[in-house]
């Protein structure tokens, strides 16, 4: 049920810094608690200072030995249980330079403040009813989201995205239980005769509805997760020059020497708002070198872990039998190739005739950049076909997708039985087990809940 | 204030209702010299309203006691007078039985139950207050000033908390139509600090059979082969009687319409909050406009009464308004009403006072069962007592409480919804309120409990002979369904391929056979080889098919079950202060506080805690073991 640590810690007044640690344009210092406000009163030399909640206004800061103000700060006010946590919460939105923010988290933790723990604004959110677990685990992802996409989606879910899709499917499936319910539990009441229609016709529309949503994992987590490619090729093909092309920075070491590279690199760039992380390795060749060999070693371990191979082959020179043999290998994973130097006046696209067709193939130049683009479009290419409209909504997390794989069993299962015409109890077993997986990420349908909708539905009582 | 007792008990009872009378006979069997002290003893077992004894999981929850060593099955089996099994053509977790009882009957047979208990001693007194010495209850004090001694006392008052009869608009103090309120009591339980509640209740008017024209309604007979409620009864040997169906129509809801400024219940005259299920016909006249007719079934009330019960119209409307209603509906239109239909408010109090147990936590010794709980129906009232008994008993006999599990019976779930949820109204059992329907089948009960009853000492040596007799032959017979097969030679095979229009393959078992929906067990046992037959009875064959039917579905739900308990069962210390959890909003606390649960599970199910809170709550208590 909690599959997130939180630390746990007496209660108080509780303060952090909210934005990255490190110069930046503004910092924003986020106090939680009941003495929130009298803290910032103290801070701000006004004893009688009420802001309006959620409005902002300007304020001096004083540092309380010296009387100086050491800054102005804009300071908004979010009265509980109106706030991110539910708490008094005040937001203080300073100047970015570090001394100056720990000179203020200083203070605040003289006047009586604790240092927030990793996590505690969400926790005390989640206990004050403000977020569901889904909404917390959102956050969590928020936090931990590397890129713009990943970022939106987070928000999405964040404002109870993902709980507010379930929820129609979740009524449906109500108006399924109910009356087969009533018609179990109030036997001698007068209930109406069709009551049980279309059953079967609503269970195969919901699973479907489910099974897209499952569907949609795939897509998340790469929005989320990222994608892990490695460069692959002879040695001195132009790998690392590759690399270094794609990341527009001199990060690993070129020479005309081959062998160069000795151990793998990797960097995170963004494709289209995906994370992926591309590795450089070591030029693959039998070598009697210790390291080079090692070296090889982590080349192949890439290679298995990754999730799309870029095969990388010298287009101004005919081809070898082990840049088949590389190609290969790689085309059992996903694989492009990436016919490089084609600057070069040697360089000639037949040279890679004896490539297999089916596999893309970009020519490029890792010294001009030229075809850079196109390589990077086929990089994710196989991941996202069919699949890259930000507008429709993806499932992110692998526990909700196994939840709501498990609804859609539970469904057709109750299809499966409603067909052998078999006792409503037993159909009923299988919707409330589909109901209860629903539950684990909207929130339980207690039998309360079903109770009502059966005695507002139906007229019961004998 | 004097010191000294009149007469000295190990426990009392006080109400000799549903709940009353299972706690005495409980207690008493338990060993305990055990009061009965009631209002009026010729009110034993008196039903307050319905004449009848179970139906969909009410049916169950008296199985439940009867498998557990309680009366109620027994007594209904000797004065029904009308049995059904409910559900007959569903699986038999949803089947229950039910029976029209007649009312003096069971009365009579009760207190004959009663009085024959060894231990037992009934009273006849009025309840005014407790006794209690350094928080520990020592006594009650009645009106006539007779002070009795117990070490416990199971308080079951019933509806006579604060009584309030509403016909119309005009009111009296009652506990039901006939019978004093209890006001003394209720007020020494709010000086003692008991949070009270208000909840309501109605009852229809009764009929003067002998004026009612019977051809005009639709008949509904007993069965021909009567289910009885205990596993004690061989067979129900007394004639059985027809109840009759009838509708109301829109003139009858349009004079009810015209005329809802004089119902108690919508002038505002009525606070208690009403049972949703068992609506007064002027709350299914207003809820459901659009339906032009309710159902009404016409009751006889006994053997030798022509009292009419008019099943499916309660009403607290004025009498003379009563009587016009009647009228207007075929075949009552000369019909004369006996007794009016009345709305009752009455006391009760926060369930989440009681441990699971049913002691108070505000007295020990103290314990509260049936109605006073906020529960409604005999069966609630009756289970509780049964168990309020039991552990009062226990209680003085400095032994461990005792308890039921929810995955094991519905009395289990009962309790735990009670002390956990507490109620916003009258509170009814249905068979969706347990997780685990499927395995509290009303004809599995015995195997469920009465090894309990048996440890308790509530089953005698006969009957526990009895279960392990019925016992083993299931078992035997279970063993023999599976390995029993027809052959496509044998005139079975073709019999049976015939009758289900299925080709069943060369050889098929008897236990294979009893999974086909259209073989029910009627058909299979007039298959069963002679043989099987000769230890066997039909209901030992309904319950193994039964078994077997759910075999698959109880085995996910145990693992699922294992799969909660583990996290369910993480304790909370009984010490544990809920203020100390960071992140406990002041609400969440309060909550948790007034439940106290004993574990991860009860917290789970506290109505109003978030899942925040839970996972606030479960992080500390698997942290804070380390
Ligand atoms: C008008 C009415 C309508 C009802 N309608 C329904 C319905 O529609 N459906 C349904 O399921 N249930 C209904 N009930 C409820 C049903 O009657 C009760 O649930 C059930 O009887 C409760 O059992 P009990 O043992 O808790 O209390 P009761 O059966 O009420 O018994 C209480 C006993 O306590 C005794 N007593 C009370 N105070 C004292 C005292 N101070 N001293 C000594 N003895 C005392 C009384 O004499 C009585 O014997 C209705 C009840 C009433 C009165
Ligand atoms: N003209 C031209 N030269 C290139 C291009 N890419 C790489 N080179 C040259 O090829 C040589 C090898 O480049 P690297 O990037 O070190 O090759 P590598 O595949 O990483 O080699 P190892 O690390 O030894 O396996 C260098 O001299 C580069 O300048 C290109 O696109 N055009
Ligand atoms: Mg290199």
């Amino acid at each position: 049920m909690c599959d997130f640590s939180f630390e746990v810690q007496a209660a108080g007044t509780i303060v952090a810094l909210s934005t990255p640690p490190g110069r930046s344009g503004i910092g924003v210092i986020r106090i939680s608690g009941e003495r929130a406000l009298d803290f910032t009163r103290s801070l701000v030399r006004d004893p009688d200072f009420s802001p309006e909640p959620n409005r902002v206004t300007l304020k001096p800061i004083f540092d309380p030995d010296t009387l100086e103000v050491v800054d102005r700060a804009v300071v908004t006010f979010f009265k509980s249980p109106h706030s991110y946590t539910g708490d008094d919460v005040v937001e203080l939105s300073c100047h970015g330079s570090p001394p100056l923010l720990l000179n203020i988290l200083d203070v605040l933790l003289n006047l009586g403040a604790r240092t927030a723990d990793p996590g505690e604004f969400t926790m005390r959110a989640v206990a004050n009813g403000r977020l569901n677990l889904t909404q917390a685990e959102a956050v969590r992802d928020l936090i931990e989201a590397q890129t713009h996409a990943a970022v939106r989606q987070a928000a999405r879910q964040l404002g109870g995205e993902l709980s507010k899709r379930l929820q129609p499917i979740k009524d449906v499936l109500l108006e399924i239980i109910v009356p087969l319910e009533s018609s179990l539990e109030f036997v001698e009441d007068d209930l109406p005769e069709d009551i049980a229609r279309n059953i079967e016709d609503n269970l195969f529309a919901l699973s479907a509805r489910i099974d897209e949503m499952a569907d949609s994992f795939r897509r998340g987590r790469l929005l989320k997760d990222g994608l892990r490619v490695a460069l692959v090729g002879r040695p001195n093909v132009g790998k690392s020059s590759l690399f270094n092309g794609l990341l527009s920075s001199d990060r690993a070491i070129v020479t005309e020497i081959p062998g160069t590279t000795r151990d793998t690199i990797s960097e995170v760039i963004n494709i289209e708002g995906i994370p992926v992380l591309i590795i450089d390795t070591a030029g693959v060749r039998p070598s009697p070198d210790k390291i080079e060999q090692l070296g090889i070693e982590r080349t192949r371990r890439a290679i298995a872990d990754a999730d799309l191979i870029v095969a990388v082959l010298d287009g101004s020179l005919p081809l070898i039998n082990e840049d088949e043999e590389i190609v290969r290998e790689a085309s059992s994973n996903h694989c492009v190739v990436a016919l490089n130097k084609s600057d070069l006046e040697s360089f000639c696209s037949n040279n890679a005739q004896r490539i297999d067709d089916n596999l893309p193939l970009v020519s490029v130049s890792a010294k001009t950049g030229k075809g850079l683009d196109a390589l990077c479009a086929e990089i994710i290419k196989p991941f996202t076909a069919g699949y890259l409209d930000e507008s429709s909504f993806v499932i992110t997390n692998a526990r909700h997708y196994d939840l709501l794989r498990r609804t859609s069993e539970a469904l057709r299962a109750a299809q499966g039985l409603i067909q052998e015409n078999v006792s409503e109890e037993l159909i009923l077993a299988n919707l409330y087990e589909a109901l209860r997986f629903l539950g684990e990420i909207t929130g339980e349908t207690t039998p309360e809940d079903i109770l009502s909708q059966i005695f507002s539905t139906f007229c019961i009582g004998k | 204030m004097r010191t000294s007792f009149d007469e000295d008990f190990d426990v009392i009872v006080i109400g000799a209702g549903h709940a009353g009378c299972e706690a005495a006979s409980a207690c008493a069997r338990m060993g305990c010299q055990t009061a009965l002290v009631t209002i009026s003893l010729d009110t034993i077992g008196q039903m307050s309203c319905n004449p009848a004894v179970g139906g969909i999981a009410k049916g169950h929850l008296v199985r439940e006691i009867d498998a557990l060593g309680g009366i109620m099955g027994r007594v209904i089996d000797r004065t029904g007078i009308q049995f059904r099994l409910l559900n007959r053509s569903r699986g038999p977790a949803v089947q229950a039985p039910r029976a029209q009882a007649d009312r003096a009957l069971y009365r009579t047979e009760m207190r004959h139950v009663l009085e024959f208990t060894r231990n037992l001693h009934l009273r006849q007194g009025v309840v005014t207050d407790f006794v209690i010495e350094n928080g520990q209850v020592t006594g009650i004090q009645l009106q006539d000033t007779r002070r009795l001694r117990a070490n416990a006392v199971v308080l079951a008052a019933g509806t006579f908390l604060n009584g309030l009869i509403h016909t119309g608009r005009s009111t009296y103090t009652a506990g039901r139509a006939g019978e004093p309120a209890s006001i003394e009591l209720a007020d020494s339980l709010k000086r003692l600090g008991f949070p009270v509640g208000r909840l309501k209740t109605g009852t229809p008017p009764r009929l003067d059979g002998r004026t009612i024209d019977w051809d005009v309604f639709e008949s509904q007979p007993a069965d021909e082969r009567p289910v009885p409620f205990s596993f004690l009864t061989e067979t129900i040997e007394q004639p059985q009687v027809t109840c009759h169906i009838g509708y109301t129509n829109e003139s009858v809801h349009k004079t009810i319409r015209d005329n809802l400024q004089e119902s108690p219940l919508y002038s505002g005259q009525i606070k208690g909050i009403g049972p949703r299920y068992c609506p007064s016909i002027e709350d299914k006249v207003v809820k459901f406009p659009e339906k032009t007719r309710h159902q009404l079934f016409l009751e006889p009330e006994g053997y030798e009464t022509y009292e009419v019960y008019l099943n499916g119209f309660s009403t607290s409307l004025p009498f003379e308004l009563q009587q016009e209603l009647v009228h207007k509906i075929p075949g009552l239109d000369q019909t004369k009403i006996i007794r009016p239909g009345y709305a009752i408010e009455y006391d009760f109090i926060d369930p989440r006072e009681l441990t699971p147990f049913l002691q108070t936590t505000r007295v020990r010794g103290l314990f509260f069962a049936g109605q006073i709980n906020g529960t409604t129906g005999y069966e609630e009232a009756a289970c509780q007592g049964l168990l309020a008994g039991i552990n009062a008993a226990l209680y003085v006999q400095g032994r461990e409480g005792f308890t039921l599990r929810r995955e094991e019976s519905y009395i289990g779930v009962l309790i735990d919804d009670l002390i956990t949820q507490g109620v916003d109204e009258p509170y009814r059992m249905f068979t969706s309120r347990a997780e685990n329907r499927l395995n509290l089948r009303y004809d599995t009960s015995d195997a469920r409990l009465s090894p309990y009853g048996r440890n308790l000492g509530l089953l005698a040596d006969s009957e526990w002979e009895r279960f392990s007799s019925r016992r083993d032959r299931i078992s035997k017979l279970r063993t023999a369904l599976l390995a029993t097969r027809f052959k496509r030679s044998s005139w079975e095979h073709a019999e049976l391929s015939r009758l289900i229009e299925k080709d069943l393959g060369d050889s098929i078992s008897l236990a294979s056979l009893s999974q086909y929906p259209t073989v029910n067990p009627s058909i299979l046992f007039d298959f069963l080889p002679a043989s099987i037959k000769s230890y066997t009875t039909f209901s030992d064959l309904e319950t193994t098919v039964g078994d077997l039917l759910y075999h698959g579905y109880i085995r996910t739900q145990q693992q699922n079950n294992e799969r909660i308990r583990n996290q369910a069962e993480v304790l909370i210390p009984a010490n544990l202060n809920f203020r100390d959890i960071s992140g406990l909003s002041h609400e969440m606390v309060e909550r948790l506080e007034r439940v106290r649960p004993q574990n991860f599970g009860q917290a789970c199910r506290i109505s109003g805690i978030t899942p925040g809170a839970l996972s606030t709550l479960l992080f500390f208590l698997k942290t804070s073991k380390n």
